[in-house]
């Protein structure tokens, strides 16, 4: 862990070098935090989106006078996100005056115990990936935001699992005609949360859930809680949770309790990079991984991608992940906010906030025109599906974009 | 510890009835148990289960052989013992994935016991050099030293493993092949048994079986049981103390090693920080059973089986451990010296 962390300080700080000598504006700094679990088996999911960020900001001219820099803190311990650290992270950030907008966390359960500490400082942080309805909405949203009610700080790109949830549950009892599902979820805020909404979903629509767990990281035996499904005898197994806590353990083991060959479904905890990738979900479960479908909570075919997917592959030699482009997104809509903070005077983190979570802005990112509402959930409310296709990535697999829905029309 | 007078033999001769009555209370408690569990799970669910708790027991009891060992002989509670165990899958995976660049099921039965039998020999030979350079390292060092240093010194040894682990593979799950194929079953009635779970279960009962002889019927068992009892006299008697004791850890380390190809083969992945759960769960195993004592090892190992996957059965994943601890507690207030006592001193 110990030389993760080094290594993570030593890219921000060559990350730092390098943008220091790239503008000659000098003047005043400022900077932007990206707060990701950077290390383990949340990189292949949160690498991308900590690239993408870095993208947008490179690619940004800041106001004039002013300078930019960016902090990175990775917040995995022992390759898992971590929520206290986490919350460390924030408070490091916090407590640095010039930092002004936040990209990340990645996880829910982060998220949760980041936003009072973020909103406490009145600090605009936009998360590319969090989906957990909690974390903004109702009572359970007011009391995380505690301290300033009424000031927005925190906003989101990815559309919320009370939408998620349900259209995985759409997509398997519609499309893949599946009736009795087993749900197992990994007790994280995230996982129980995806699983509650899929499952609640699921009944309206006339399925049946046959069997419901909950298995914590760390736990490496299934087996007896899938010989438990298996007599119920299944259609589907739909997984709540990460591939960190165990997501691809699931369908690996599926195998010995006799429902290897039942789909797997899980939400976007499952999609991050193909088979190649090690900790990824393909590569965990290997061939097992066939028959396996996931969703992001993004939308796929996005206005600008053939445009960010070249500018990404030619800045990193490599393929955009799910989760490139709402990094993108999120940096874009911070340095919008400067922008507009700049024009009105002085760029101060309560400006970036204002400008950043007002209602009545359009963001233009690369996922297309984008408005945050009064609590901070994005208007585009659009699910894409995916499907592993195990022929891919040479035979290591990789997750091939099935469709995508959008629900803010519904 | 071994001269601890509240082991349970001193309480079996004076008092054989009340012992035959605990028997009998005991076997209709597990009666009742196996009952309702038929009645709750249907037979073919519970035999299902009963398989899978004796799989995991098994692995389990192996890792948890190696505490009880090195305890009986040094009184050495040897924190490292965890990671032995996982680096024993790691070293099983490097071995089979990346040295034969094995991936998926070998089908055919001759072959595939050509490479189990490899793969146990590569990973308990390496585990047990590992296990004996550890011991002439870290811990010979400080054999006349206070208790607490080997003890701490155990855990800084957990750390370098980890990180060892932790710097070749990453942080993540590294996937292990799982050569044994998992569509290979046995028809039980209603129920289906994986051929793997019974070959797990057999491969640890004759490494256990195999253990027993060792340690009863052979001249460095008995000098391993003499060093226990009494390690001056032991020497006077001219047992080479340093020898037994690497002996010790080499057996120890070996099973660990054991235990990760095993583990390997069913879950199908290692983590750098396999060890610590596994080991923590061995180590109450060695506890329930009766520390020092290798039968008991064996039973406590089995007995967490049975009681993580009885909780899973009933919908009390999350309980699992609770109920681990519990029980541990439980068992320990009313015989601490653990279910058969710490008779290694005695018996080994």
């Amino acid at each position: 862990m110990k030389y993760a962390r080094v290594g993570v300080a030593l890219a921000a700080t060559a990350i730092v070098l390098s943008a220091c000598s790239g503008s000659s504006s000098g003047g005043k700094t400022i900077k932007i935090g990206i707060s990701l679990p950077l290390s383990g088996s949340d990189l292949a999911s949160a690498g991308p989106a900590r690239d993408g960020a870095l993208l947008a900001i490179k690619n940004f001219t800041a106001p004039a006078g002013w300078t930019i820099q960016t902090t990175i803190l990775d917040h995995a311990v022992n390759g898992v996100h971590d929520p206290q650290q986490g919350a460390k992270d924030m408070t490091t950030l916090v407590s640095d005056t010039q930092v002004v907008g936040v990209v990340g966390p990645f996880n829910s359960s982060v998220a949760k115990v980041q936003i009072p500490i973020s909103n406490e400082a009145g600090l605009l942080q936009c998360s590319p990936a969090n989906t957990n309805p909690d974390l903004t909405k109702g009572d359970a949203g007011l009391q995380l935001r505690a301290k300033n009610p009424t000031k927005i700080n925190y906003i989101r790109v990815a559309t919320t699992d009370d939408i998620q949830g349900p259209a995985v549950a759409d997509y398997a009892y519609n499309t893949l005609k599946l009736k009795n599902i087993a749900i197992i979820d990994d007790t994280e805020t995230y996982g129980k949360g995806i699983a509650d909404a899929f499952s609640g979903e699921w009944t309206k629509l006339g399925g049946t859930v046959v069997g419901r767990e909950g298995a914590p990281k760390g736990t490496t035996d299934y087996t007896a809680i899938l010989t438990k499904f298996a007599a119920a005898k299944p259609d589907g197994v739909f997984y709540g949770g990460v591939t960190s806590t165990g997501g691809g353990l699931v369908r690996k083991q599926m195998a010995q309790a006799n429902l290897g060959t039942i789909p797997y479904l899980g939400g976007d905890g499952i999609q991050d990079q193909n088979g190649t990738v090690a900790g990824s979900f393909i590569n965990i479960a290997g061939a097992a991984a066939a028959n396996s479908f996931s969703s992001v909570a993004a939308i796929a075919d996005y206005p600008g991608k053939a445009d960010f997917e070249s500018k990404y592959k030619a800045a990193y030699n490599q393929a955009a992940g799910a989760y490139s482009a709402s990094g993108y997104a999120c940096a874009q809509v911070i340095l919008q906010a400067i922008t507009t903070a700049a024009g009105k005077g002085d760029i101060t983190r309560e400006a970036v906030r204002t400008a950043g979570s007002d209602p009545a802005t359009t963001f233009q990112t690369v996922l297309g025109p984008v408005q945050f509402d009064a609590v901070g959930d994005t208007n585009q409310k659009i699910i894409s599906l995916y499907k592993v296709d195990m022929t891919a990535q040479g035979g290591k697999g990789d997750w091939i974009f099935d469709s995508q829905v959008n629900y803010g029309t519904k | 510890m071994t001269a601890l007078p509240a082991t349970s033999d001193a309480g079996r001769d004076r008092v054989p009835v009340g012992r035959s009555i605990r028997l009998v209370v005991i076997l209709a408690i597990l009666a009742g148990l196996a009952w309702y569990t038929v009645q709750k799970l249907g037979i073919d669910q519970a035999t299902e289960q009963l398989v899978n708790a004796l799989t995991r027991g098994a692995i389990y009891a192996l890792i948890a052989l190696g505490y009880t060992m090195v305890y009986g002989i040094i009184e050495l509670i040897n924190f490292a013992h965890g990671d032995m165990f996982m680096m024993g899958s790691f070293v099983s995976l490097t071995f089979l994935g990346t040295i034969l660049g094995l991936n998926g099921a070998i089908n055919d039965i001759v072959p595939l016991i050509g490479l189990l039998i490899l793969a146990f020999i590569v990973a308990m030979g390496v585990m047990g050099v590992v296990g004996v350079t550890i011991e002439r390292l870290a811990y010979r060092p400080l054999r006349n030293a206070p208790r607490l240093a080997p003890l701490i010194t155990a855990i800084g040894v957990s750390f370098i493993l980890q990180n060892i682990v932790q710097l070749r593979y990453g942080p993540f799950q590294t996937n292990s092949p799982k050569i044994f194929p998992d569509t290979w079953f046995i028809q039980l009635g209603g129920a289906r048994i994986p051929v793997l779970s019974i070959f797990i279960i057999a491969v640890a009962i004759a490494l256990m079986i195999g253990l027993q002889l060792f340690i009863g019927r052979t001249r460095l068992g008995r000098a391993m049981r003499a060093t226990a009892a009494d390690r001056d006299a032991a020497s006077l008697m001219g047992v080479n103390i340093n020898r037994t004791i690497a002996i010790t850890f080499l057996i120890g380390s070996a099973l660990a090693g054991a235990a990760g190809v095993v583990n390997g083969l069913q879950y199908g992945v290692a983590r750098f920080d396999d060890g610590f759960q596994a080991g923590l769960k061995a180590f109450t195993a060695a506890v329930l059973g009766g520390i020092g004592n290798t039968m008991g090892a064996a039973l406590g190992g089995f007995i967490i089986g049975f009681i993580e996957v009885g909780s899973a059965a009933f919908g009390f994943t999350r309980w699992g451990p609770a109920i681990v601890f519990g029980t541990l507690v439980i068992v320990l207030v009313f015989r601490p010296a653990g279910l058969l006592g710490q008779q290694l001193g005695e018996r080994a």
